[in-house]
């Protein structure tokens, strides 16, 4: 891993087109700006984490049956029914 | 960051097997990139995405206007184009239930976004995932007689 030492205020240049300045520190606590092109994701780490442990959690050993599901009260449509609607319908609601 | 605003799930060709292609697989389970599909009507709203090569395994998922209202995830430029995704029809959006003792949760921080064109997918950080819980909880509701 590269580690480099920074001043606030002072910058790294990452693939010269993402920016990432030190705003701020205060005791162990570190603000960051960061200039990203919109094509480039940027998330805290723990995101991620929490998407991969819900995941986990999720997994299923062998496919579900009805009577195993919560009875929902389907909204209004579900997928089956959704394609029968207009399709030309875009965007948000 | 721009965004692209997605529409609702629309059609899938249902009661058969879809295979989705997920190049990235899913976070935690990066090694598996190919998926079935199933929709089995008495099981609806919920649908099962299963491991193609390994047929036990796999996730509930529900479509996320039969779990929450309004859900408009901002699904970020990266995924757009990865997906190849060209118009929010051409996108359908399912998040992952967990579901325990009759009682489910629907994870929308974190959306699998599929190409109905290409079947190919992928797992999602929406841009404003801020907004979203991870375990939305899904009210069962008593069956009307």
């Amino acid at each position: 891993m590269l580690v480099l030492s920074r001043k606030v205020n002072e910058n790294i240049v990452i693939d010269g087109r993402i920016v990432v300045k030190i705003v701020r520190t205060d005791g162990n606590f570190v603000k960051l700006g960061i200039e990203a092109p919109a094509d480039v994701p940027v998330h805290r780490q723990e995101i991620y984490d929490e998407i991969q442990k819900s995941n986990q959690a999720a997994l299923t050993n062998g496919k579900p049956v009805a009577s195993g599901l919560p009875a929902l009260k389907v909204a209004t449509k579900t997928v089956a029914q959704a394609g029968q609607q207009n399709k030309t319908t875009g965007g948000s609601p | 960051m721009k965004t692209v605003e997605l529409g609702e799930p629309q059609s899938l060709p249902v009661n058969k097997e879809n295979m989705i292609s997920m190049p990235l697989g899913l976070l935690g389970f990066e090694q598996v990139k190919k998926y079935v599909l199933l929709v089995t009507p008495e099981e609806e709203p919920f649908l099962w995405l299963q491991m193609l090569d390994n047929p036990n395994q796999g996730f509930v998922v529900i479509a996320p206007s039969a779990a929450v209202p309004n859900y408009a995830p901002n699904i970020a430029d990266a995924d757009i184009e990865f997906l190849n995704i060209k118009s929010p029809t051409d996108a359908l959006i399912l998040n992952i239930a967990t579901v325990r003792n009759g009682q489910a949760t629907v994870n929308l921080k974190g959306p699998i976004v599929i190409n109905r064109n290409t079947l190919v997918g992928k797992q999602c950080i929406p841009t404003n995932v801020a907004e979203f819980a991870l375990q939305h909880p899904i009210n069962p509701i008593p069956v009307a007689a």
